[in-house]
Formats: C-alpha cells, sequence, structure tokens
C-alpha cells in the first residue's frame, strides 16, 4: 500500500464521493494510518484538570506509543513516552496519580519530571565504559506538547503547525465550552472505556453523524418522552427529545484538517444545566457566543482521536485504535468548575442516560457501529456513499446568523444529516496517507 | 443468624436472576419498591469506583422505578439496535451475606457473575451487589441494587439483564 495514491479507494469528484469500505477492514490500511496519522500529528491527551496537583500524571498512547503526562511544581506540563530509557518496561503503572519521581519498578533507574535520570541503581558497580550513564539516560521527550484552553494536546512529530494554527476555527467552539464558567472546566469523576469491535472511523463519523439520530435515537427519545410524560418533569430534569425527532434547525461544519462539527438549535434550552448561567454570560459575551453556549447544541470531532461534545451533557471521548477491526473508546463528562449540584446532577444523569455503553442510547451506536463493520466485510459491496447535501454546501459562514470568531469554516450546510464534511474528513486522511514519512 | 430470613433473602435475589434471564420484565419490575435505587458506579482508577452518584459517573444510576420501567420500556419497543437480537444470560450467585438489618430494612452483600452469549459470543462479567431489602405486606422487596462490576473496559451494550 505504501505506493498507492488512494485514488482507487476514495473516488472524489465534483458529482459524487465513494469510499471503499476496506479502509475500514485492511489491516495493512491500519498500520500506515497508526503511522502517518496518529503518530505524525497532534492528538488530544487530557484535560489539564486531570493533572491539577504538582506530581499528577496522566498516562496514555498516542498511536501505538505509550505515553504520560506530569504536572510540574512551576504549573508547566511535560510529556513523555512511556518507557523507560534503560530497558523498555513502562514506567507509570497506573493510569492516573502522583508521583515525586518516577522509578523504574523493572531495575529501579529513577527520573523526574523534566525526564532527567536521577538514579541508575548500583552504578557505581556497573562497570560502565562510560561514566556519563545517567546524563545520556534522559526519556524521550513528546517532541510536541500544547494546550489550548486547558486540553492538553500532543505529535510524536515535530514536524506540525502550531497547535492553533491546527485547530482552525474549531477554537471559538471549545471557547463556547470553556467560556460557560469563570473558572474553567473540570472532569467529572469516573470514566467508562467501551471495545469497539470496529474500525476507528466509523466512531468518527458517528460522533458527528446527525443523519443516524432520528432512526438510532428515535427509541431514546420515545424512552425519555415517556418518561417525561409518566413523571410530569421540568426544568433541569426534562429532556431534549425534539433534537433526535428532527424538530429544531440544524447544520454541520467541516473546519479544515479534518476537523468536523454538527449542530443544532436545542429543543429545550431550559433543560440544559448551563442554563442557569444565562444572565452572566449574556452579559459577558457577544450575541453569537451566547446564542452558541445557551441555544445550540454542537459534537466536534477533532482529528483524529477525539470528541468534544455540548448537547444534553457534556463529554470528551477520546479513541485509542488497537486494530482494522478494534477501538477502545473512553468516555468522561466535563463540566463547568463551580455550576450548582443541581445543574451537575442533572448533567451526569443526562450523560448516563445517553452516553454509556451502558446507557439508552451509546449502547445503540456500539451495536450500529458493529453492524456497519461486519457490512464492510462484504466485499462484493464494497462503495460507502456520502452524497447526503452535495448540492446545498455552503462555504465559509455562508448563511450562518451567529458567526464566531477566528478562521471560517471551509464547509456549511444547514442541515446536520448531511454528509459533505465527511468529504473535508476523508480528503485530510488521504493527504496524512499519501505524503511521505515523518519518521 | 434468622435462618428464615436468609432463605427469604436468597429466594428474592433468585427469584430476580430468574426474571431477567427468562426476559420476565413485569415480574421483574414487581420485585422492585417504587422509591427503588439501581445503581452501578463507574470505576475512577484502577482501585476505586464512584460513591457519590449526584457528584460523580455512575454506569447507571436509576433512582425511581420509572428509570426501571424505562430501560424495559425501550427493549419492548423492539427498536433499539443494541436490544436485537438480545443477549441470553444466566446468572449465576453466591457468597450471599446479610450484612446487618434496621428496622424493617435488611443488607445483603452477594457476588455475581453473568455468563451472556450473543452475536458476540461468550462473555462473561462479575462482581458485587450490595442489596436494601424491605419487608412489606407482600414480602421482601429491593429497594436498592448497587452492582459493582469488575470490568472496567466494557464489550457490548450493558443492559439491566447483564448486570
Amino acid at each position: 500500500m505504501s505506493t498507492s495514491n488512494y485514488d482507487h479507494l476514495i473516488k472524489d469528484s465534483d458529482q459524487d464521493f465513494f469510499v471503499d469500505r476496506s479502509i475500514y477492514t485492511d489491516e495493512q490500511i491500519f498500520q500506515k494510518e497508526i503511522q502517518t496519522i496518529f503518530e505524525s500529528t497532534w492528538n488530544f491527551i487530557a484535560h489539564e484538570s486531570q493533572i491539577s496537583q504538582a506530581g499528577d500524571y496522566f498516562s496514555t498512547y498516542i498511536g501505538h506509543q505509550p505515553v504520560f503526562i506530569v504536572k510540574k511544581a512551576d504549573g508547566s506540563v511535560k510529556g513523555f513516552l512511556n518507557a523507560c530509557s534503560h530497558r523498555g518496561s513502562t514506567l507509570v503503572p497506573f493510569e492516573s496519580g502522583n508521583a515525586k519521581a518516577f522509578r523504574c519498578r523493572f531495575h529501579g533507574w529513577t527520573f523526574n519530571a523534566d525526564g532527567k535520570c536521577l538514579v541508575v541503581k548500583n552504578q557505581d558497580t556497573g562497570a560502565y565504559l562510560n561514566s556519563n550513564i545517567a546524563d545520556q539516560s534522559a526519556l524521550t521527550p513528546i517532541p510536541k506538547l500544547a494546550i489550548y484552553r486547558g486540553f492538553i494536546f500532543g505529535s510524536l512529530s515535530p514536524n506540525v503547525p502550531e497547535l492553533s494554527d491546527w485547530l482552525k476555527g474549531t477554537a471559538a467552539w471549545i471557547d463556547c465550552l470553556v467560556d460557560q464558567s469563570p473558572s474553567g472546566l473540570e472532569i467529572i469523576k469516573g470514566q467508562s472505556t467501551y471495545r469497539l469491535y470496529g474500525n476507528w472511523k466509523l466512531q468518527a463519523e458517528n460522533g458527528v453523524d446527525g443523519y443516524h439520530v432520528s432512526t438510532v435515537h428515535r427509541v431514546f427519545a420515545n424512552t425519555i418522552s415517556n418518561r417525561e410524560a409518566k413523571l410530569s418533569l421540568t426544568g433541569l430534569k426534562e429532556t431534549e427529545a425534539g433534537r433526535i425527532t428532527g424538530q429544531v434547525q440544524s447544520g454541520s461544519y467541516g473546519f479544515g484538517h479534518g476537523h468536523m462539527g454538527i449542530w443544532t438549535e436545542r429543543s429545550k434550552p431550559t433543560a440544559h444545566p448551563i442554563w442557569q448561567e444565562k444572565e452572566r454570560l449574556e452579559a459577558q459575551f457577544s450575541k453569537s457566543q451566547v446564542h452558541w453556549m445557551l441555544y445550540r447544541t454542537r459534537n466536534l470531532y477533532l482529528f483524529p482521536n477525539v470528541f468534544i461534545m455540548d448537547n444534553p451533557s457534556t463529554q470528551i471521548r477520546t479513541m485509542r485504535p488497537l486494530s482494522a477491526n478494534v477501538c477502545d473508546v473512553t468516555v468522561r463528562c466535563i463540566a463547568p468548575v463551580g455550576e450548582s449540584k443541581e445543574a451537575r446532577a442533572a448533567r451526569i444523569r443526562k450523560f448516563e442516560d445517553f452516553y454509556l455503553t451502558s446507557g439508552m442510547a451509546t449502547s445503540d451506536d456500539l451495536a450500529a457501529l458493529e453492524s456497519v463493520h461486519e457490512g464492510s466485510k462484504a466485499r462484493n459491496s464494497k462503495w460507502n456513499h456520502f452524497a447526503r447535501g452535495a448540492s446545498e454546501t455552503l462555504q465559509g459562514y455562508e448563511g450562518e446568523e451567529f458567526p464566531l470568531a477566528g478562521p471560517p469554516p471551509e464547509v456549511t450546510t444547514k442541515n446536520w444529516d448531511h454528509e459533505s464534511i465527511y468529504k473535508g474528513f476523508y480528503r485530510e486522511w488521504k493527504r496524512h496517507m499519501t505524503q511521505e514519512s515523518q519518521q | 443468624m434468622n435462618s428464615s430470613l436468609y432463605q427469604q433473602v436468597t429466594d428474592l435475589i433468585f427469584e430476580e436472576a430468574e426474571y431477567l434471564d427468562q426476559k420476565k420484565w413485569s415480574d421483574w419490575l414487581s420485585l422492585y419498591l417504587e422509591s427503588c435505587i439501581f445503581w452501578a458506579p463507574a470505576w475512577i482508577n484502577e482501585h476505586t469506583h464512584t460513591t457519590h452518584p449526584d457528584e460523580e459517573l455512575n454506569l447507571l444510576y436509576l433512582k425511581g422505578k420509572q428509570h426501571l420501567i424505562d430501560r424495559v420500556f425501550r427493549i419492548e419497543t423492539g427498536d433499539s439496535f443494541a436490544s436485537l437480537p438480545m443477549d441470553r444470560t444466566a446468572h449465576l450467585i453466591s457468597n450471599i451475606r446479610i450484612t446487618g438489618s434496621q428496622g424493617k430494612q435488611h443488607f445483603v452483600n452477594a457476588n455475581w457473575l453473568v455468563h451472556s452469549y450473543g452475536i458476540r459470543d461468550s462473555l462473561t462479567r462479575g462482581g458485587s451487589y450490595q442489596f436494601i431489602f424491605e419487608e412489606t405486606p407482600e414480602g421482601l422487596k429491593i429497594l436498592q441494587k448497587k452492582i459493582v462490576m469488575i470490568n472496567d473496559k466494557l464489550v457490548g451494550p450493558i443492559d439491566i439483564f447483564h448486570l
């Protein structure tokens, strides 16, 4: 596949856009994705609230490579490959924790939060040819590490644009979440990881797929409508079934660099936990920003590994692809610091209703995506069609009543079930897959 | 040890298991009090699960019987992608121990394994239960079922009958 231009897998013309489903199932393509996409560009790593104190660390993966980040006493964040420079044992045994120094459990070499090797166990009897063994055994840093308003990103390749350039217009969508509290955001304790027996790109598509909502999640809308009628729920305890059944305005944005977003008007903005902050937000932010914060839902996908969502609840969803056929997905609830107890509880209940594989919607998505992955093995029926919206695709903020600051999106549609944004995703995918390896 | 209470407790636990495995939803719901809580915490890290349901995330926190009815409603619509085809399950419950009583309420711990078979082939999940049972004129009913699932990487959808 290394010499392929991928034109036979993605048919991209003025008329149509087809993707060969083998890109979901082919292990050679997958290994190249890990190398040329995940290990060559910015990945979301963690939110800064996950490492709030000096010595707090968080470990995860970029592509196939284990990494960890650590908060230093001066407040800065450092990141390293999670591999002892001596013989490769992972240094950080837990996903998260606090450490004064990182002592390898294998041979006892010890490193500080700058990655400097402090201790080579029994160095004096080591008969080393080189007396500077410790000085030359620093941990390998993550070459690029940057933070946008609390969201920490890392790249294993140094040859990436500045993070703000990479994010393009998505930064304004992130702002609409971060600005909901003057004290920023925090990850709520507790998380869930589910294993998708399907390709990561199916998850990437699904999180910004407005088109499936009125079929796959119709049952969710019916169930919660039934609950609301039985219990006569009001205020924050109400949910937003109207969003699912298509009774509200919606749209989608292709931001460039493979980033995608879909939005809807809120069918019941008073049900959203942030509604309690209405007066403060209106006093502090522009009319457009307030509209996006209070009256619209947003699903944002940042190429390649994270979703940031603000719809009935608020969520960070990260993907860790393991093979063409397996992707682990972790969901966390992110919330404004200092919100009322009532708002926090409502946010958590709405999250549990929808976003977990033990909930009543993500469970149905999981089953749907695994079904798509299975169907993708039908090689005699191999073309995925992304055609919806082709005749009504706009550019920039054309037709947008509430444009946000920053770079405008590249592509706009006025209906969240249009598929035009996937073209940008797959063009970015192809750009990475056909560029020369940076390793 | 009050052997008749222990008998009632085990009968109720096994009755619930049977209704879940046989998908007898209305019989299952009849075991729960209106003010019941059906609660499965999430994991914070490798060793600690969440304990404050209104401040931390849970896999399930169904407070009030209507929320259990929601889950049955969803299954019975025939419209849930995750529920068709539905996994077959077999609950195995042991280590049942009455840990205390307070008035009409009895606190009961147990361990569980649920073997499940479906389109993802055989899966076995496990953990512990912490029940609160309450004496009523119709016998013991379930006030609370707290389920700690030791699996924290979930394969396949998890519904009420998997726990």
